[in-house]
């Protein structure tokens, strides 16, 4: 049963030369607990594809479906609380707040909840043991290296407990070794239950993903051999 | 964690912007408590020194035929109907007794002398010349007080009749010397009649005790006269208590002018903190565009935002109104005085950090409104440059 779906979606965007149509007609559906990636060569439209998936950026025209939920219909408060309870983004460059320790950016998500601190501070807790970092909570991202913030992202994305992850270009920025260690969790977070939708331009990645489209100027196309 | 949480670790992290805005605060409120603290007491002490001037209270009996002194229409001096001294003791006993400044009873009497009609005026020489403190009198040495055996006279007394200081003056058969003469006053209760010792004309009129009227300085900057005179008109039976509105009238307009010049001043700084707090709040927020991005991308609701913003903003404010507070209350207390070159002593006033406090955390809430706002709008893709 799929738990998205989108439906003739495009995105055009105004730029110097005249209107950029970034996403043109697009159709997907993605069955829940799904690991997806989304592949395509720079300016291809697959950032601004997550980012429309992921509540973020309402399309010009068409529908996405999340749970049976119109999503871009939901008044601007209620898409906030969407993402909330639905969605954990993995960003580029782990968009961590510097000021906040490992443990501190893991609770985010849980500011807004009920949760007492004590509560709070066990989930965050439990989950950066999950990511392996339950030694190094309470550093600053400065203090921790790449693929450590990288971890902490992804922690921050789940606490929630959300049904889909949204990760953009998460090994992107990591040596090897350290992005398969986060596909190594990126797997077992999906074999977990969770819905993963990951961005790469990484034909490596694709062993780890059950399932990948390919998208080129906007539009969705069969996988090309060369990639 | 709260949201208060994300609130105090990033003043934390912002320590000079945070000190900013508080310096800020702390000037706007620094300088209006200064100034307010300063301009009070410069009020009190003109209204005091007004209110020194002269009466601004008549104290009259309550009947009969007029005649006119300073202004108001008083009892006529043949009339049986009068005061006596016991009402003195009385005055002294009104709720707000202590702003009687000075009680300054006066019994009139009128008698020939040369074949002319004067109007002798029996005063208690040491609160009448703390009454008329802007006489300017010939032959009298400054504080000394006329005995009872010396008169002093308005001048146009002096002048028909002939005399001058020193010389002696017999009135109703018994001999006074001229302590002194009053220069021109413009005014015909001063100019044209003789000052005698309240006791020793009540013995020559034969009228023991008895007092025509009594002026009195009431110091009423910090009292409503309206109250006082009310309050004398229920302790004196048979009586008419005046206020003298063209005294209070003119210490009035002078305090408003003092009041006028305060807020506008006030109301300037207001502004200047207001744009100093509204700038730096704009520029914070540009500051942590990504970061507020960030916060929108993960489920934050808008007001969440604007409450982080505003409770920063508050905390600020609150603090910089309390130094603010301390700084501009302890300078008003330790060189407002002498600044203004004023004798009244400007007193700590605790209720004033409450407003400063409250007035401070109005203020910046109100100037970040519209960054909080511009804050919690941004859009979460493009804060991130996420496309």
């Amino acid at each position: 049963m799929s738990l998205i779906k989108i439906r003739e979606v495009t995105k055009n965007y105004k730029g110097g030369d005249g209107v950029v149509e970034a996403l043109k007609t697009i159709n997907l559906e993605i069955a829940e607990g799904e690991f997806l990636a989304l592949m395509g060569p720079s300016g291809s439209g697959k950032s601004t594809l997550l980012s429309v998936l992921g509540g973020l950026n309402p399309p010009t025209s068409g529908k996405l479906i999340i749970d049976d939920i119109d999503v871009y219909a939901l008044a601007p408060e209620r898409l906030a609380d969407f993402r909330h309870e639905y969605v954990g983004f993995v960003f580029q460059q782990y968009q961590l707040i510097p000021y906040l320790t490992a443990l501190e950016n893991v609770m985010l998500p849980l500011a807004i909840t009920s949760h007492t601190a004590k509560e709070q501070r066990d989930m965050a807790q439990t989950v950066l043991d999950k990511v392996g970092l339950g030694t190094k909570s309470l550093r600053l991202p400065n203090q921790l290296s790449g693929g450590e913030q990288n971890r902490v992202a992804i922690a921050r994305a789940i606490v929630n407990k959300p049904a889909i992850i949204f990760a953009d270009e998460p090994t992107g920025s990591l040596d090897s070794k350290t992005a398969i260690e986060l596909l190594e969790l990126f797997q077992t977070l999906n074999q977990g239950g969770l819905t993963i939708i990951m961005v790469t331009h990484n034909q490596e990645n694709l062993n780890w993903v059950s399932r990948s489209v390919f998208i080129r100027d906007g539009v969705l196309v069969p996988i090309p051999e060369e990639a | 964690m709260r949201l208060t949480d994300i609130t105090l670790q990033n003043l934390r992290r912002r320590k000079m912007r945070s000190a900013l805005l508080v310096l800020s605060v702390v000037i706007g409120v620094a300088s209006i408590i200064f100034l307010y603290s300063t301009t009070q007491v410069m009020k009190e002490d003109v209204a005091n020194k007004l209110d020194q001037f002269g009466s601004n209270i008549l104290i009259l009996p309550d009947s009969g035929a007029a005649m006119n002194f300073g202004g108001i229409t008083v009892e006529a001096p043949t009339q049986v109907k009068e005061l006596d001294m016991s009402l003195i003791p009385l005055m002294q006993t009104i709720k707000n007794k202590e702003t009687l400044a000075t009680i300054a009873p006066k019994l009139l009497v009128d008698t020939k002398i040369n074949g002319q009609t004067i109007l002798l005026l029996g005063v208690d020489f040491r609160q009448e010349l703390r009454l008329k403190k802007w006489w300017k009198l010939n032959g009298l040495a400054k504080d000394q007080i006329p005995s009872t055996n010396e008169v002093i006279l308005g001048s146009d007394v002096a002048r028909s009749l002939g005399f001058s200081p020193n010389q002696t003056i017999t009135i109703k058969e018994q001999e006074f010397r001229v302590a002194g003469i009053i220069q021109p006053t413009g005014s015909t209760e001063n100019d044209q009649a003789i000052f005698i010792d309240l006791t020793v004309l009540q013995k020559l009129a034969n009228r023991p005790n008895a007092i025509s009227l009594i002026e009195t300085a009431a110091l009423c900057y910090t009292c409503p006269i309206e109250e006082v005179t009310q309050q004398l008109s229920t302790k004196l039976p048979g009586t008419k208590v005046t206020a003298l509105k063209s005294t209070l009238e003119s210490r009035d307009d002078t305090v408003n002018r003092f009041n006028l010049f305060a807020r506008i001043v006030s109301l300037i700084l207001f502004l200047a903190s207001s744009l100093v707090i509204t700038m730096t709040m704009k520029a914070s927020v540009e500051e942590r565009t990504r970061e507020i991005g960030i916060l929108r991308a993960i489920g934050f609701r808008k007001r969440h935002i604007i409450q982080i913003i505003l409770t920063e903003v508050g905390l600020l404010g609150s603090l910089g109104g309390l130094l603010g507070y301390l700084l501009g209350m302890g300078a008003a207390v330790r060189y407002g005085s002498v600044l203004v070159k004023t004798q009244v002593h400007i007193p700590w006033q605790a209720n004033l950090l409450v407003y400063a406090i409250l007035a401070s955390i109005l203020l910046s809430l109100i100037a970040s409104l519209n960054p909080a706002w511009q804050a919690a709008r941004l859009d979460p893709t493009e804060s991130l440059r996420y496309m």
